[in-house]
């Protein structure tokens, strides 16, 4: 376009106004999002930079007498850059996004760091004492000498985290049967902790799906829209999910101690508050996706709701309801492994009780016990997921013959009902003691409705809440970077070309899928060996589950790259780095951008709760609170955090969507 | 005899789907709702059996007003109104066989159907329609694995299932090459014909209008522009239903 008359004059006019109020001269260019983000964004940095400064000295410069932040400095610049981007945008030149970007990233991550408290001498200083916790984790306590036969045996601790075979009074049932006399003592299997934690993991997800199935029709859209008042009951029933899924497992084990008491079944009960809100959440939007031309056909036979549900709305959904059961279950295993650490019972309790004895020979048995159980649960749970979504083709001639007809069928149901009853043995399950809440728990109950809205506790809160995002953030970042070059090295396509690098492509897909197994909650224990209790630790181990999780995440997108383009690189003679740069790389940044911003959205979650082990955040303070029994302030904090949360999930959500 | 008087639909976006429609259709024809796409035939079809609520206008099927009926009696009418779609609509997870006995669900008591129970007189009834339909060794097959033909066969048997009086057949061929678009339609004939089944059934192409139907209607926008015998479509008549760019196609 050339540049005429009106052009300049338009040039002149979002100059000036986007340096009155920043934003608008691109609001008034026609670019309304870019205009409102950058507006925004200025708000926020304001706002950030003015309660760095109040709350923790952050960026204090005194010049003459005047002694503010210069951080401002910053900001100031970005304020002009927003001129520039105008004045770029009325000429229609390339916008330098790049550089406002740049600018509030130099702000957000300079109060980021101040506020995590990130002390990277320490990581130096103390490396040494840490060495202890790093050589305890490569010789966990597992099996143990004999001193006099030199026999390996397993140890002490390998029995109270697997089983052992010990000596124990006979059964009753035996002694009935005359099978043997009262008082011999017969060599029973005890089981462990994990055998007890797995037990959660499986009653939780038994429950939740047993709770979630009918409750997720209720905030299907498209059914309730069929019945009288039924979009009210849809709203209530989709609220109600949302918020009791913005709540982690973790908080909802304080809370549900209070009601039955530390154990295995307060595990299993607040992992399937959260199973539940979660699987109806993915229930019902599998419901609200169905096909609607069965519906359509079933109603037109004259059939009732009903019938129509029956026919043409279940079959539709039970399969990808049974994938997502299979995917809650994965992570089930998962929170079973920490719930114990508030909640008591396996091996999340037991892990509590060893870190206070300072035993990390048997933390990091423990630590491998779940690895391997949690590697297995994986690929389980991704087989079995598969199976179901791909289907089957089998060439049926006659009826399908009923379930009990089949030997191999007989036996796998009475595997299921055994592993049913033990695991309910196991996980300790008494309603009964639902029944029967400890006094405080009314309590409880009534002050977390009645939050307290003082200042002071709101700005405290506040404050915790802000440095748990920042937590967030930074571990996003951190992890997100360095698994960046490691995902190259765990990419099938990339590394199979010799076995050497097969062999990397191995190590690397074990390093991460090990990594991953362990829960965050588990690696704050280390890191407040080696720095100390704080946001510190608690932003490492997050670090380190964002780095395996992305590892993998981004690893999967470069293996799912068009490998057209790639061709054509390599056609041209470019080596390896160029096919790199010029090929995959533009593939793969949506997909990146798009899992760095999920992954922030989970970790914002798992640092709400980093500071029941010392790391730090919001986390803490609900645990004091919890602790002091203070339950109105400890109703604010959940408040906080459910609004937070919320937010988050919207908001990450949507900038998902526009990326791809 | 089924009569549609002053039909009109409007959709919530403001769409006029339907124009004021009168016609009459006697028993036992085969009648040809013809248009261009968004003309309503569609709309029309499922105004009839009130899958798509009329915003005004009445229609009386043999002497009883459809649109004054509540749901739970509207229900017990489209028992004997037969629906076959485009796009088949088959519930594509579950077999041949329960396809077909879905379409007994207008009789049966719900409680049977929470167990899938149907009685030995349905399942012997559905064999027989599949038989007609020859489709009998795919019973137990699941039905996405069946082609395109023997999808909407599967979904006429359906329809048979509840022993229409009526058939409303939405644009049934309109996914099937020509061939099969006259296979299906030679059933559909034949059912109109040997047990006395009224079809109203929409079409695209005026071959097939001029082979099986025994009369016609045309809409425009909504509107009904053409009633009459097929033969009497003529070029002038065609560019009114069609429009003034059509040009005529014959398929087989």
């Amino acid at each position: 376009m050339n540049p005429s008359s009106s052009d300049s004059k338009n040039a002149l006019l979002a100059v000036l106004v986007s340096l009155l109020i920043p934003g608008a001269g691109q609001f008034y260019l026609g670019k309304r999002e870019r205009g409102g983000v950058i507006f925004g964004t200025l708000v926020v940095l304001a706002f950030l930079i003015q309660w760095a400064l109040a709350t923790y000295k952050i960026g204090l410069t005194t010049f003459e007498q005047l002694s503010t932040s210069w951080l401002w400095g910053v900001w100031m610049l970005f304020w002009g850059w927003n001129v520039l981007d105008a004045y770029r945008l009325s000429r229609q030149q390339f916008p330098l996004t790049w550089l406002g970007v740049l600018l509030s990233a130099v702000i957000i991550y300079f109060i980021g760091w101040q506020v995590t408290d990130i002390n990277l001498s320490r990581l130096v200083t103390r490396f040494n004492d840490a060495q202890t916790v790093f050589r305890a984790l490569l010789q966990p306590d597992l099996f143990e000498q004999d001193a006099l036969t030199g026999e390996w045996r397993p140890s002490e601790n390998f029995g109270t985290i697997i089983g052992k075979i010990a000596d124990q009074p006979a059964p009753s049932w035996m002694v009935n049967l005359g099978l043997v006399t009262k008082d011999t003592r017969i060599p029973t299997p005890i089981l462990g902790k994990l055998a007890e934690t797995i037990a959660i993991g499986l009653m939780a997800t038994l429950f939740s799906t047993l709770f979630a199935v009918p409750l997720s029709f209720l905030a299907a859209r498209n059914i309730m829209a069929r019945l009288p008042g039924g979009v009210i009951i849809y709203y209530v029933m989709r609220t109600i999910l949302n918020v009791v899924r913005s709540i982690d497992t973790i908080i909802w084990g304080v809370i549900v101690v209070v009601w039955v008491g530390l154990g295995s079944f307060a595990g299993v009960l607040a992992l399937t508050i959260h199973s539940v809100a979660a699987l109806g959440k993915l229930y019902s939007e599998e419901i609200e996706h169905i096909d609607p031309g069965p519906i359509e056909a079933i109603t037109a036979t004259g059939a009732n709701l009903l019938q129509v549900i029956r026919y043409a709305v279940i079959p539709q959904i039970v399969p990808p309801f049974l994938a997502y059961t299979l995917l809650r279950w994965d992570i089930n295993m998962r929170m079973a492994t920490v719930v114990g650490f508030v909640a008591g019972g396996g091996i999340g309790f037991f892990v509590l009780e060893t870190i206070r004895k300072g035993g990390y020979e048997q933390y990091a048995a423990a630590l491998w016990a779940v690895a391997v159980v949690i590697i297995v649960v994986d690929y389980l749970s991704a087989r079995w997921r598969e199976r179901i979504l791909v289907g089957e083709t089998k060439v049926t001639t006659g009826p399908p013959q009923p379930f009990y007809r089949s030997p191999r069928s007989l036996v796998y149901a009475l595997l299921v009902v055994a592993l049913f009853v033990s695991s309910w043995h196991l996980a300790q399950i008494d309603f009964g003691k639902m029944l029967e809440p400890a006094p405080t728990f009314w309590r409880l109950v009534g002050d977390f409705i009645t939050i307290d809205l003082n200042p002071d506790v709101l700005e405290v809160v506040f404050r915790q809440m802000i440095t748990t995002v920042f937590q967030a953030l930074l571990a996003t970042t951190l992890g997100g970077l360095v698994a960046v070059p490691f995902s190259f090295l765990a990419a099938r396509n990339l590394m199979g070309g010799n076995p050497l690098s097969l062999a990397i492509y191995y190590v690397m897909r074990g390093m991460l899928n090990v990594l991953r197994s362990i829960e965050a909650l588990l690696y704050v224990a280390i890191f407040v060996f080696w720095v100390g209790i704080g946001p510190f630790a608690g932003m490492l181990a997050l670090a380190i589950t964002t780095f395996a999780l992305i590892g993998k995440l981004f690893s999967e997108a470069i293996e799912n790259i068009d490998p057209g383009p790639v061709e054509a690189i390599a056609a041209t003679g470019a080596n390896r780095l160029q096919q790199i740069v010029y090929a995959i790389l533009p593939q793969i940044i949506p997909p990146f951008i798009s899992y760095l911003i999920y992954q922030w959205d989970i970790n914002v979650r798992i640092s709400t709760i980093v500071g029941f082990a010392g790391g730090g955040g919001i986390g803490l303070l609900l645990n004091t609170y919890f602790g002091k029994l203070q339950y109105h302030k400890a109703g604010t904090v959940v408040a906080v955090i459910v609004l937070v949360v919320t937010l988050m999930d919207f908001a990450s959500a949507k900038i998902r969507e526009r990326l791809v | 005899m089924l009569k549609v008087e002053n039909l009109t639909k409007v959709y919530p976006n403001g769409t006029v789907a339907l124009r004021d429609v009168s016609f009459e259709v006697a028993d036992g024809e085969f009648l040809a709702v013809i248009g261009l796409s968004g003309s309503g035939k569609s709309t029309l079809l499922r105004c009839i059996n009130r899958l798509i609520e009329p915003t005004a206008g009445r229609i009386i099927w043999n002497d009883i007003e459809l649109t004054a009926l509540s749901q739970a009696e509207m229900r017990k009418v489209r028992r004997q109104m037969g629906m076959v779609f485009q796009q088949f609509n088959l519930v594509k997870r579950s077999s041949v066989l329960t396809n077909v006995l879905s379409g007994r669900l207008g009789y049966v008591p719900a409680y049977h159907s929470l167990f899938n129970y149907f009685s030995p007189a349905d399942y012997e009834r559905a064999f027989k329609n599949l038989e007609r339909l020859g489709l009998r060794e795919k019973a137990y097959v699941r039905a996405d694995s069946l082609s395109g033909g023997q999808q909407q066969r599967v979904g006429i048997a359906r329809a048979l299932m509840q022993e229409p009086k009526l058939i409303l057949a939405d644009e049934p061929v309109a996914s099937l090459d020509p061939v099969l678009s006259h296979s299906i339609l030679k059933y559909l004939e034949q059912m109109n014909k040997e047990d006395k089944i009224t079809v109203l059934c929409s079409l695209h192409f005026l071959d097939l209008v001029h082979r099986y139907a025994t009369r016609a209607i045309g809409l425009k926008d909504g509107r009904l522009v053409f009633q009459g015998l097929p033969h009497e479509i003529d070029d002038v008549q065609f560019k009114t239903i069609f429009g003034q760019d059509a040009e005529r196609v014959t398929i087989l």
